[in-house]
């Protein structure tokens, strides 16, 4: 697939600032766009039970969101460190941005020092293939300064600093994610009860999601290096998923993350438990064998993503349903709108 | 022969790996990795030159290097890296890197010459043995790990690769049953597949050809980064593809 191909028009206009419950006093109030294979249904998220039926399962995300993103003071001056991922004590994948709106690239020299919280990091290497990403190293756990001094991960489009909590979700138990796994943010208590009651069962996975959806910068999408995620697969999980698609239900993932951690456990006979670091970069040359639908929002042009919606149910009807989406003012970013894709 | 600088001053613990063939390649480029995390460093190489100009480079960040000159299947050699692994007095990284490659281009193995395939053996599976064999005190006493690389060569079959392949093959059975050996003694031991990279290597095996699709060894650098923060005993007895799409942690 090329790069080209995941390009759209997208006005910032539809870019969503606000957790929406700030304004209307329910996460349930943004709206839905359901995309089956007859077409497009608009409807709002206090609708998304009646488009699930008795014996589907809906998978979670249980990772919870870290105040990941820091205050940094090198060679460059004051800056933004967002932490990304841990992958072993004081080694972490980071981004260094010149503030949350300007992304840089930071003129970050190998060796080079700064200073965050009451520790010093190092900038060990780049990431290969994604030169924005560094593996840096501290001399002192991160974790105890993320708690005193950091904050949610933002980004240009949001120009206030929301409250931790504003990021986490119904699911959310285990912290860990540098970026929230949003697609669950507007399932109310409300909502999963309804949805228990109609019959429809929810298990979870656990992937710690790090910073946001990677734009592909290569020609070819196959050709991007994607960054690996922490994730798990319990066996209760898996056995679900299978019985439920034996029985002929639907599988139906709360946001990409999901699709990536049940993916990651696929094998000829279904979905094995497994834990550890995934590199899966799903695209159109790598099918998704093991959702049938997906809860999700609105991602940005030519993202990784966008990909994975491709591989879910073919770029044209993506594209479709975001033209749908575009000229109906849905809301885009963690934010915004939802978009349920159910593929049968 | 041996040398030193740049003694740890850190208030993190140190950490010191003992990497073979670290002048070059794959070896090299794990090497930077660790020193620019500061981790106190052990290397080996058959070349006076490249090892020496590694060095030069690796010092130059801070870490603590030593060199030491020398052939992995020579006994005074593997006792020369064992007194410095003594000095130090603490491992908790054991990189079985050095490989013999056997003649190139490869002959098919109903012609290899048999001396060859004799060297092939005792660089690729008992120079590593004999080296886990002089540092198990040490790494039975920081709960290290050993990795032995290995090659997708050790399950292909592949025509030419015979050598090379059953010797690596050799190799990774060594790693499973000493995982199993070793486990109560709180050593940890993995095979790690790099994957194709754009290497000397890999050029030696396929000469005259273009390798430059193959990715650098920097590819391979969050494997590492994932290795690090493995419990030895949680992934101990495991195959790892540094490219691969899963690093998997068993249940």
């Amino acid at each position: 697939m090329k790069r080209q191909e995941l390009v759209f028009e997208q006005p910032t206009a539809l870019f969503a600032s606000t957790p929406v419950e700030m304004d209307h006093g329910a996460r349930d109030a943004v709206r839905l766009l359901v995309t089956t294979p007859s077409g497009h249904q608009h409807a709002t998220f206090a609708d998304f039970p009646r488009f699930l039926t008795a014996g589907d399962l809906l998978v979670a995300n249980e990772s919870a969101t870290l105040a990941a993103s820091l205050e940094s003071h090198g060679p460059s001056g004051t800056y933004t460190l967002d932490l990304s991922t841990r992958y072993a004590d004081g080694l972490w994948l980071a981004e260094p941005r010149w503030d949350p709106a300007h992304p840089g690239p930071m003129p970050i020299q190998i060796g080079e020092e700064a200073r965050v919280g009451d520790a010093t990091v190092r900038y060990v290497a780049p990431y290969p293939g994604i030169p924005r990403l560094w593996f840096i190293t501290a001399d002192r756990p991160l974790e105890p300064i993320l708690e005193r001094a950091g904050v949610p991960i933002h980004y240009g489009y949001v120009q206030k600093i929301w409250p931790l909590d504003s990021y986490q979700s119904l699911f959310s138990r285990v912290p860990g994610s540098a970026e929230m796994p949003s697609a669950a943010r507007p399932i109310t208590p409300k909502i999963r009860e309804a949805l228990e009651v109609a019959g429809v069962r929810f298990a979870s996975v656990l992937l710690h999601s790090g910073v946001s959806s990677l734009e592909i910068e290569t020609d070819t999408v196959e050709a991007q290096a994607v960054y690996p995620e922490p994730f798990q697969v319990s066996e209760a999980t898996a056995k679900l998923v299978n019985r439920t698609r034996e029985a002929g239900h639907r599988v139906v993932a709360i946001g990409t993350t999901v699709v990536r951690a049940l993916e990651s456990a696929w094998t000829a006979d279904g979905i094995r438990p497994r834990q550890g670091f995934t590199r899966l970069f799903i695209h159109p040359g790598n099918p998704v064998r093991s959702v049938d639908g997906l809860l999700t929002g609105f991602h940005d042009p030519v993202t990784s993503h966008l990909a994975m919606l491709a591989a879910l149910i073919g770029l044209p009807r993506v594209m479709d349903a975001y033209r749908e989406a575009i000229a109906n003012g849905y809301r885009w970013h963690e934010f915004g709108d939802s978009h349920l894709i159910l593929r049968t | 022969m041996a040398q030193s600088s740049n003694p740890p001053t850190h208030a993190q613990a140190e950490r010191v790996a003992l990497i073979t063939g670290a002048s070059r390649g794959l070896g090299y480029t794990v090497a930077e990795f660790l020193a620019r995390q500061r981790w106190t460093l052990i290397l080996t190489a058959r070349h006076e030159v490249p090892l020496l100009e590694a060095v030069k480079r690796l010092q130059a960040t801070g870490a603590s290097i030593t060199a030491v000159r020398g052939d992995v299947t020579q006994d005074r050699h593997r006792h020369d890296l064992i007194a410095a692994v003594r000095r130090i007095g603490r491992l908790d990284l054991l990189i079985n890197n050095a490989s013999e490659l056997g003649a190139s281009p490869f002959p098919a193995l109903v012609g290899y010459p048999l001396e060859v395939l004799r060297r092939v053996l005792e660089v690729n599976v008992v120079a590593p043995l004999a080296l886990i064999h002089a540092c198990l005190p040490t790494l039975k006493a920081s709960k290290g790990l050993v990795v032995n690389i290995t090659s997708d060569a050790a399950r292909g079959g592949y025509p030419g690769w015979g050598a090379y392949g059953s010797s690596k093959a050799a190799l990774e059975l060594v790693s499973k049953t000493l995982a199993n050996e070793l486990r109560d003694a709180g050593v940890g031991v993995v095979a790690v597949d790099p994957g194709d990279l754009r290497t000397q290597m890999h050029q030696d095996a396929f000469p005259g050809q273009d390798i430059s699709d193959r990715p650098l060894p920097e590819v391979t650098l969050p494997f590492w980064a994932w290795l690090e923060g493995q419990d030895p005993l949680r992934v101990t007895g495991q195959r790892f593809e540094a490219q691969g799409t899963v690093w998997e942690v068993p249940a």
